[in-house]
Parts: C-alpha cells; sequence; structure tokens
C-alpha cells in the first residue's frame, strides 16, 4: 500500500457517513429531486478526490516549509525577525483568505455597510499579525497558554460589555473565518517548527499547540474594537430566499467553477509567495527538494479546486433543502436531531481537522490517538449544531447567553485539564469551522430558519459558527480531563 | 549467534511495519508473552515505482516496535509475529532480533551481564527508555560520565505497569527513547550514572539496555574503527 492509497482509504471512511446519513433522510424523511441525489453522489466522490489530494499535498508542502520557516526563523536567535515574520504572515495569509473576505462581506451588508468589508479585512488581518506574533513570543519565552488565553479572554468579556449582542456574535463568527483550511496547516507547522527547537521536550509539545487559538481570539478582538469606533450599531437583517431548484446535474459545477477557481488561488497563493521567496533568499534548497514541495503545492491546490466546487456545488443546496423540508413540516425534535447527527459526521470530512488530528499523533507520538480526538471533536459539533437549530425554535434564547456560559466552562476547564489539552482545545475550536461546516451546515441552519417563521434568517444563523467553534474547545478539554484520570500508573 | 550466549540471553526485537500497526503488533506480542514495549515513528521509502516517485509519493510513515524479552520468548514471538501479520509477503514490514548484553530497571529480568564473551566489543549502544521530558536528563547524567552525547527520539510505550483503556483503546504513556554509542569501557559508568540520576531501580521510571557494537564511525576522539 502505498501513501496515495491509505489517504484515500482514511478520507473516503470519513465522507462515507455524511453520505449515508444524506442518503438515509432522503428515503426516510424527504424525498428530493432525483438531480439533486445525483448531483450530491459526484460531489460526495469529487470531495472524496479533492480531499486526498489537498492532504497529501498539505503533507509534502505546506507542512514542511511551515516546518521549515518555522526552524530558520528560530535559529536566527533574533526576536525582531521572527516578530516582523509573524506579522507579516498573518496579515498577508489572511488578508487573502476565501472564507474572511466572504465573511466581511456579508457582515458589510448585515450591518448595512456601516463599516465596509474592506476596512473589516485590514483590520481583522492586522489583528491577527499581531496575534500571531505574540503567538510566536508564547513559543519563545514560554508563557503558558493558559494565562494568554484567560487575559485575551477577559478582554473579549470587557469589550462585549460595551458592544451590542449582535456584533459580539459576529466578531465570534470571524475568529472562525480567519483560520482557513491552507492557514491551518500553515500556521500548525510553523508553530511546531519554532518549538520543536526546545530542549525541554515536554514544553516542546505543549506549544506546538495554541497558536490556532490565539490566532483565532485576535479576529475576536479586532472586530469588537472596530465596532467600538461605529457607535451606530443598527444591525438590518438582509433577507435571503430559497434557492431555486436547479434540475440541472452538472449545471452548477460549471456556473461555481471561476468564483472557486479564484477562491483557491487566492488561498494558496500566499503561502507560495512565501515558498519562492524563503526559497530564493534563504533555502536554497537542492532542486530535487524543491521541486517536492512545489509537487505538494499543486496537489493541494488541485484537491483544494475540486473539494470546495463539489461542496459548493453540491453540498449547499441539498443541505438548504433538508432543512426547509424538515421545519417546514413541524418536525421540531427531528430537526434538532438531524442537526446533531449532520454535525457528528460533517466534521469528520473537514479537511483541516485531518490536519490537527495528523499533527496531534505525529507531535504524541500517538499517545492522543486521533480517533479519540475525532470523537471529542464531533460530538462537540453535533451538540453545537443541535443547539443552533433549537435556539431557531426559542427566540429567547440568545446566542450570547450560551457563549457566555459556554466559554467560562472552557476558561474554567483550563485550569485542571493536561495543559497540551488546552491547546489542542483550543486549536480544534478554531480548525473545526471549516468550509464543509460553513457551506453544508450553514446551510442546513439557514434551510430550518427558512422553514420557520419565527426566526430571522441572517442573524440567527449567523450564530451557528460561533458555536461550532466553542463545542469542542470544551468536549477536547474533558477528554483531556479522562486521559488524565484514565492515564495515571497504576500498580505502584 | 555466539555459541558461548548462556540461556537467559535478553534479545532485542526490532518491528518495522506500516503505520498504525504497531499498537496491533504489541498487543499481539503480550500474548506471547513479551511484557512491554516502545513505539515510534519513521519515514520509509517506496524504491524502484517510477511513477510513484514522480509524482512525489516516494515517501511512507512507518512505526517502530522495540520490544525486549528472554532468547525463547523473543524468537517465538517472531515466529508468531510472522505468521500473524504475514511478514513473510512482500511489503508487510520487517522484523528482526539482536542480542543484548547488560539491562538495568527491568525487575522481570534480573541484572545480568553476558559473560564469556571471547572478545570484548569496542563499543556499546546504550538504549535508555524514560518517560517523555526525562530525555534530557539522561543526557546530562551521560554526558556527566563521559558520553559525547546522545540522540532523541519521541516514543509511546507500554509496559506492565501503564495500561489503561478509554472507550476501548488503550492508552499508551509518551516515552523518549535515547540512543548513546560510547566506548565500552566507559559504558560501566554510563549506564551507572543514568540508573543513579534517573532513580531507575524504582518500578515504571525507565528501562537501560546494552548492546554491543563491532564498529563505529564518527566519535570524534576515536578516529580509528
Amino acid at each position: 500500500m502505498n501513501a496515495l492509497k491509505r489517504k484515500f482509504l482514511e478520507v473516503l471512511y470519513s465522507v462515507l457517513p455524511i453520505t449515508f446519513i444524506v442518503l438515509i433522510l432522503n428515503f426516510t424523511y424527504l424525498s428530493l429531486d432525483f438531480s439533486v441525489i445525483i448531483r450530491f453522489l459526484l460531489a460526495s466522490v469529487m470531495v472524496v478526490i479533492g480531499l486526498s489530494l489537498f492532504l497529501i499535498g498539505v503533507d509534502i508542502g505546506v507542512s514542511v516549509l511551515g516546518n521549515k520557516v518555522g526552524e530558520t526563523i528560530t535559529k536566527t536567535n533574533k526576536i525582531s525577525i521572527i516578530l516582523i515574520v509573524g506579522l507579516i504572515f498573518g496579515f498577508i495569509i489572511s488578508i487573502a483568505e476565501p472564507g474572511l473576505v466572504i465573511f466581511t462581506n456579508q457582515t458589510a451588508s448585515v450591518t448595512d455597510n456601516q463599516i465596509s468589508s474592506s476596512t473589516l479585512l485590514i483590520v481583522a488581518s492586522l489583528g491577527i499579525g499581531i496575534f500571531l506574533m505574540i503567538a510566536f513570543i508564547r513559543i519563545i519565552y514560554n508563557i503558558p497558554l493558559y494565562i494568554l488565553l484567560f487575559i485575551f479572554y477577559s478582554i473579549i468579556f470587557m469589550l462585549g460589555i460595551f458592544s451590542n449582542p449582535e456584533l459580539l456574535v459576529i466578531a465570534f463568527d470571524a475568529s472562525g473565518a480567519t483560520t482557513g483550511v491552507l492557514a491551518v496547516p500553515f500556521i500548525l507547522a510553523l508553530a511546531f517548527g519554532i518549538s520543536r527547537m526546545k530542549k525541554d521536550s515536554k514544553a516542546s509539545e505543549k506549544d506546538s499547540f495554541g497558536t490556532i487559538a490565539i490566532v483565532s481570539v485576535g479576529a475576536v478582538i479586532s472586530v469588537l474594537i472596530l465596532g467600538l469606533f461605529n457607535k451606530n450599531q443598527n444591525l438590518t437583517p438582509a433577507i435571503s430566499e430559497l434557492p431555486i431548484l436547479e434540475t440541472r446535474i452538472f449545471y452548477p459545477f460549471f456556473v461555481q467553477f471561476n468564483s472557486i477557481a479564484k477562491q483557491s488561488i487566492l488561498a494558496i497563493l500566499p503561502i507560495f509567495a512565501i515558498y519562492l521567496l524563503f526559497q530564493f533568499l534563504i533555502f536554497k534548497l537542492s532542486k530535487r527538494a524543491f521541486v517536492k514541495i512545489f509537487k505538494g503545492f499543486i496537489y493541494s491546490f488541485v484537491g483544494l479546486l475540486i473539494f470546495l466546487l463539489a461542496v459548493n456545488a453540491g453540498f449547499m443546496d441539498i443541505g438548504r433543502l433538508i432543512g426547509y423540508f424538515l421545519a417546514h413540516n413541524d418536525y421540531q425534535v427531528i430537526v434538532v436531531i438531524v442537526g446533531f447527527t449532520l454535525g457528528i459526521v460533517t466534521i469528520l470530512a473537514e479537511p483541516a481537522v485531518h490536519v490537527l488530528t495528523h499533527q496531534i499523533e505525529n507531535v504524541t507520538t500517538g499517545y492522543i490517538s486521533k480517533s479519540s480526538v475525532l470523537v471529542a471533536l464531533s460530538l462537540g459539533v453535533g451538540i453545537a449544531v443541535g443547539l443552533s437549530v433549537m435556539r431557531l425554535f426559542n427566540p429567547a434564547i440568545k446566542i450570547w447567553y450560551i457563549l457566555l456560559i459556554g466559554y467560562l466552562i472552557a476558561l474554567g476547564l483550563m485550569f485542571i485539564v493536561p495543559k497540551i489539552f488546552v491547546g489542542i482545545a483550543f486549536d480544534a475550536g478554531g480548525v473545526a469551522t471549516g468550509p464543509l461546516t460553513a457551506t453544508f451546515i450553514l446551510a442546513y441552519v439557514i434551510g430550518v430558519a427558512n422553514g420557520t417563521e419565527s426566526s430571522n434568517v441572517i442573524l440567527d444563523s449567523f450564530g451557528m459558527i460561533s458555536l461550532v467553534a466553542l463545542t469542542p474547545i470544551i468536549t477536547l478539554q474533558l477528554l483531556g480531563l479522562v486521559f488524565k484520570i484514565k492515564a495515571k500508573k497504576g500498580g505502584l | 549467534m555466539n555459541d558461548s550466549l548462556n540461556k537467559n540471553n535478553l534479545t532485542l526485537i526490532f518491528v518495522i511495519v506500516y503505520s498504525k500497526m504497531a499498537s496491533k503488533i504489541l498487543k499481539y506480542s503480550k500474548k506471547c508473552g513479551i511484557s512491554g514495549g516502545t513505539i515510534f515513528y519513521g519515514t520509509g521509502t517506496i524504491p524502484n515505482n517510477k511513477i510513484l516517485g514522480l509524482l512525489g509519493f516516494d515517501e511512507v510513515n512507518k512505526e517502530i516496535v522495540l520490544m525486549l524479552g528472554e532468547k525463547e520468548v523473543a524468537y517465538h514471538t517472531l515466529e508468531m509475529l510472522n505468521v500473524k501479520f504475514k511478514l513473510y509477503k512482500p511489503n508487510h514490514g520487517i522484523a528482526f532480533a539482536l542480542p543484548v548484553s547488560q539491562i538495568l530497571g527491568s525487575n522481570l529480568f534480573s541484572e545480568e551481564r553476558r559473560e564469556n564473551k571471547v572478545e570484548k566489543p569496542k563499543y556499546n549502544l546504550v538504549f535508555t527508555i524514560v518517560d517523555r521530558g526525562n530525555a534530557e536528563r539522561v543526557i546530562d547524567a551521560a554526558v556527566l560520565a563521559g558520553s559525547k552525547g546522545g540522540t532523541i527520539i519521541n516514543a509511546r510505550g507500554s509496559g506492565i505497569h501503564e495500561t489503561s483503556k478509554l472507550f476501548n483503546m488503550e492508552i499508551s504513556p509518551e516515552k523518549e527513547v535515547v540512543l548513546i554509542v560510547c566506548d565500552s569501557l566507559k559504558t560501566d559508568q554510563i549506564t551507572k550514572k543514568i540508573y543513579e540520576e534517573l532513580e531507575i531501580e524504582k518500578p515504571g521510571n525507565g528501562i537501560i539496555f546494552v548492546q554491543d557494537v563491532d564498529k563505529a564511525y564518527g566519535l570524534y576522539n576515536n578516529t580509528e574503527l
């Protein structure tokens, strides 16, 4: 068995559950148009191919590059270089991040363009740059992650008092949107590259995680600060219509191709530019090593393109149709259960999740196994989706109540779980909200909102991303607690 | 093998397999009488496949399992592994055994030395397996005792004291393997120093074992073979 086949099988097993659940739903509660189902099946096959290629590409390209860059800047032994690199990398990775671009456009339209999308994009990217810098400082000077996170979340709570609740929710959504599919592996590898230079292996292991967490917090804080300067915060919700049913099977793939291609190029370009820059100025790798990483970039790009195309053209409308149909027919309990189940299976096929779990296994040499992380993560996301759907039927439950209580629990747990799980958990929060969640699950929630009269479509569906970013933090820390209790040496 | 080895001789088993297999190997070996093992990651190559090489897929992830056992048990385990995991087929992994000359820190095997050795080897390879985070202390101790340094490998492992389960998955604690190649004259003082510093005599604190090395290059104060 070679690497290609193994990766392919691994991805196949993680995409099959979501395909089965949708098919089962189709044959039990709803009967969707034949063309939609065929398109969904076609898209599932494309997701498997795209995701396999993407992950292989990340393995031999982006991750290798991130490790090398991390090592190289640490070896310079100059704090100024590390800080400048952190600031610039954070900025250029996020300013081109497709998820963030879409998010800022949406936010601008919801807020009636009081905050222009380009201002929001620049501010959020700058925030991410500054926080990536802080994350690097933390690794080098051994600042414990939980103390930093505690300070940052206190700042967020303080800012939250002066902001209106809708903006707070938007800000938390931003944290999910910033950590895109390519940014995650690159940032993880950078952090690993820097921290593995440490002599103390326990610390180096711990410090490999937590960088994504700090970066996500950066996005929240910068959006909230921006909100303070815009006193007139009357958020006017946009109206979202149910899409017209497209019965042509292949047509949506062609329609979406241009914009998806643009997104994929934008996502990979900054990291590729960093690669060329480092290769010609600093690394001067041998031709063989250069070509290999280059191939990795090509695989990642092609894989990402196929994956995003499949998800946008084949998964989005089916998610929305399922949600709309179930809610419209008043199957409230089933809507929640389906939401929970979709949350559980969707996260398995999320690209960045594969990268994170792989990294966790590598860093801990299999001590924290991929499957245990996936169980906790899936449960977390399932609960999040279930909660967001439940909330649509009970508008009295405000999203920020849940966020407040949730983050208080998450912050409290930080003090008792093994420290490596703090980093992993908060990283997973940022990682869980990838392109599949942001399209398929979001579409499902929007569909449910469309089918429920009492709900305000855009505002209500916004909070879903923040919840998906929150619950894994809690469930993974609980996993850490279980490890702590179970892993005690017996018989001594 | 050398005929002069006594019957209780200890043997180190190496098994190199594709990733995800190591836990199964270790579990099965325990059934065969092995008391514990240590697992670490490696990368292997796929030779003679031009297409895969061209595509850039010429590397695979491997896992390496280290297990100690008495010679009889070890050979039995190797045979069983060979059958169970079909190692005789191509691309199913490899397993081999090497003699161990000295062991410290395991209460299963009494401390013993290989005697009657006709010719003492010039070098020794000292393996020290400790909990994650302690490898630096091992190297510090070894350097104090005259070693030139060491190599640390991140690993996970399980011995008889450390097995717990989580949703039917075994949790194997994180370990570090330290490899030190040294002049055989210094072996005793190095192992003794590590033994004292790391309190190896207490169960669960680690294990040290020594192998003979016939040839060594690159040890900079010994230019000749």
